[in-house]
């Protein structure tokens, strides 16, 4: 049984619709990370979860039991707030300490659950002093223990890494990461780097204008995109993407080589895709296309190469993303020939939507 | 003191003569401080005269009071004068008694020998001194300590509850969001543009309805609620961010417990202000108490003071004296306190 379940969720500011009726079933201990560009809604999907906010229509669960109409404190969720928000006129310890007074707890259980938490986030020493004299990321590591020493049925992370600097970042995603495999709580992460979710998640769900556009494991995403949009968005640099048209079971790419398109009808618009890392330099007389290089970032393990299709460059020349292993000798303005795996296309039909059929899983 | 000269002889550049910039500067800034401090001086000077001296023309800057003598013969101590006698010679004697235009004196060296002068000839012998019976008569004799009771209550309970129902009022009118938020707000702050006077009427009528008419907590609570402090508050309560309010929320916090804990104490800085300002306010108000309290225990300081200004005579010197008493306070809380004033309306943009 799903522990969060939404069920065709909406909700509108002011006649405005920001989320457009949202399923998703959470399992317990999932880490699901929702995605999407900025203003996809999915930090208003969270605040629905959290109860900050009422969905319009729809109804959430939590444990099967429907909370759509539950106060924010008695769903039994915790929150991290992408400013942290913690109090800045109380210490660390008053911090942590704030909801389970509230609650009415004993003493004593409150102080060893806030001891527990300080010890488990290596934040002790910091205990006494005010969120002002804490660093960034120890100001995220409180944020995070103010959520654990509630003990909730689930962790709502709203953006939480994206004050810190790039370095603390990638240590404090490692950490999210651990702690999450050792508490087993249920997480639900709000992020736009895609690097995130890729790295944290158990599964990802991916969102635009308010609307799900595919929910799967993080590899399931970048191997089988389900349409355009995902397509393009996971992936970096984006996958290039050539429309075409379907004539007599095949297509034809940029170069000339068809390859086979089967299931859709004939003369219809599809598109093609090719991740960067899937070009690679021809050989021989292999089959490709050429591409006069615009731009070349070395980063020593790997190249990319900003390129136009050669021959395409009187309209608007298509750019194509290519990524090269190792510091192949290519310079500005040079013309490659690249040559590719037909198991590694992405096909999708005239709605947009991925093509079953041939396809590298 | 070489500190102090080389401050008030600074110049242009380094060690060059007087520019005749400087000379301007200087007369300027020392016409400001002759402006601004003389009139506070002069009153506190002024505060220390005897009532003739007072009414003395042309007046003097520093408070005086007459040499007197213990002559033989007489029990009080008798005033000093000097005289010039026909000779032009300049002798002290003591004054007895006056009778029309002559005065009779004696010399304090030989009380026997009675002397007769023309007040015309004679000059008081006078030092610089304090007349501190000004203080001490109304302070003792005349319920002024109660009257600074009086004042030191209303002052601190209106302000507790001015800081209170305002800040009430601004967390309700920054942080909910509700139909008509707007409006009340301008409600509220177009209230600015009536003065007492105009309500002075109806509102006497109202205090008279509920029967606080003559009592302290008719003065306090009319003027609890303020429009700047609302306005002011609520300015600054906008600058907390929402997401500490919804941090609580998720923390079991009810709604008075987030305005009491997460509100109330990162608004410090504005209450300081308010505080200060309301302070001040009640501290100076006149005319509301004036008409609210009629019975003599009652009084504020500042209805205290008017008591000294009757229609054919005014006590001059005992106004001075308790207005120098009035002003501590507020001298005291702008000196110790203007750190605040400046940064909080500094903060809250408004004068």
């Amino acid at each position: 049984m799903s522990q969060i379940a939404l069920k065709g969720v909406t909700k509108s500011f002011g006649g405005v619709s920001v989320i457009h009726g949202v399923d998703l079933d959470i399992e317990t201990g999932e880490l699901v990370v929702f995605v999407g560009p900025s203003g996809c809604g999915k930090s208003t999907l969270l605040r629905l979860i959290s109860g900050l906010d009422q969905p319009s229509a729809g109804a959430i669960e939590i444990d099967g039991r429907d909370v759509t109409r539950v106060s924010a404190a008695d769903r039994g969720l915790a929150m991290v707030f992408q400013s942290y928000a913690l109090y800045p006129h109380m210490t660390v310890r008053q911090n942590l300490s704030f909801g389970l007074e509230n609650t009415r707890m004993a003493k004593a259980e409150v102080t060893g659950r806030v001891a527990e938490a300080a010890r488990m986030l290596n934040i002790e020493p910091l205990l006494d002093r005010r969120p002002t004299q804490l660093s960034g990321g120890q100001r995220q590591r409180v944020a995070i223990g103010r959520a654990i020493v509630r003990n909730p049925t689930a962790f709502l992370l709203d953006e939480p890494l994206s004050n810190l600097d790039a370095e603390l970042r990638v240590s404090m995603r490692a950490e999210l990461a651990a702690l999450h495999a050792r508490l087993g709580t249920t997480m639900i992460y709000v992020t736009h780097d895609q690097i995130e979710a890729m790295t944290l998640a158990s599964r990802i769900v991916v969102l635009r204008a308010g609307r799900v556009e595919q929910v799967a494991r993080p590899l399931d995403l970048f191997n089988r995109p389900a349409n355009l949009f995902v397509a393009g968005f996971i992936g970096a640099p984006s996958m290039n993407l050539f429309p075409t048209r379907a004539e007599g079971g095949t297509a034809a790419l940029p170069g000339g080589r068809r390859v086979p398109m089967a299931g859709v009808p004939e003369g219809s618009e599809v598109t093609i895709g090719l991740r960067p890392q899937h070009l690679r330099l021809a050989q021989g007389n292999e089959p490709g296309f050429d591409l006069r290089i615009a731009l070349i970032e070395a980063l020593g393990t790997e190249t990319v190469v900003h390129g136009e299709l050669a021959g395409t460059s009187g309209d608007t020349p298509r750019r194509v993303f290519a990524i090269l292993p190792g510091q192949p000798g290519v310079a500005l303005g040079d013309i490659l020939r690249l040559g590719f795996d037909e198991a590694y296309l992405h096909r999708f039909g005239p709605d947009g939507q991925r093509l079953v059929g041939p396809g590298r899983p | 003191m070489s500190a102090v000269t080389s401050f008030l002889t600074r110049r242009r550049g380094q060690g060059r003569r007087w520019h005749w910039t400087d000379v301007v500067t200087w007369a300027w800034l020392a016409a400001g401080v002759v402006l601004m401090f003389g009139p506070a001086l002069w009153l506190v000077a002024s505060s220390f005269k005897g009532p003739a001296q007072l009414a003395e023309f042309p007046p003097t800057l520093l408070p005086y009071v007459q040499q007197t003598a213990q002559v033989e013969g007489h029990d009080e101590p008798l005033p000093l004068y000097t005289v010039t006698r026909e000779d032009g010679t300049e002798v002290v004697l003591a004054e007895i008694r006056r009778i029309g235009t002559n005065s009779q004196m004696v010399d304090p060296a030989n009380p026997e020998e009675r002397i007769n002068v023309n007040i015309a000839d004679r000059e008081p012998v006078r030092e610089v001194g304090f007349a501190t019976e000004n203080y001490v008569a109304p302070l003792v004799a005349n319920n002024f300590l109660r009257f600074l009771w009086n004042s030191v209550f209303v002052t601190a309970v209106a302000t507790a509850i001015t800081l209170l129902t305002n800040s009430m009022a601004a967390f309700a009118l920054s942080k909910y969001d509700f139909r008509g938020r707007n409006a009340v707000m301008l409600l509220i702050v177009a209230t600015l543009m009536v003065p007492l006077s105009v309500i002075l009427v109806p509102l006497y009528a109202v205090v008279n309805a509920t029967g606080l008419l003559d009592s302290l907590w008719g003065v306090i609570l009319p003027t609890v609620a303020t429009p700047t402090g609302v306005f002011l508050l609520r300015q600054y309560m906008l600058t907390i961010p929402d997401e500490l309010l919804e941090a609580a929320r998720m923390d079991h916090a009810s709604e008075w417990q987030i305005y009491w804990r997460i509100v109330l104490p990162l608004t410090a800085p504005a209450l300081a202000v308010l505080a200060i300002f309301s302070v001040v306010w009640r501290w100076n108000d006149f005319l509301w108490p004036l008409i609210v309290l009629s019975r003599r225990e009652l009084y504020t300081l500042q209805v205290g003071l008017n008591t000294y200004a009757g229609e054919l005579n005014v006590q001059w010197h005992y106004i001075l004296a308790m207005t120098v008493v009035t002003m501590i306070p507020v001298v005291l809380i702008f000196v110790f306190l203007q750190r605040f004033i400046t940064a909080g309306i500094a903060g809250a943009g408004i004068k």
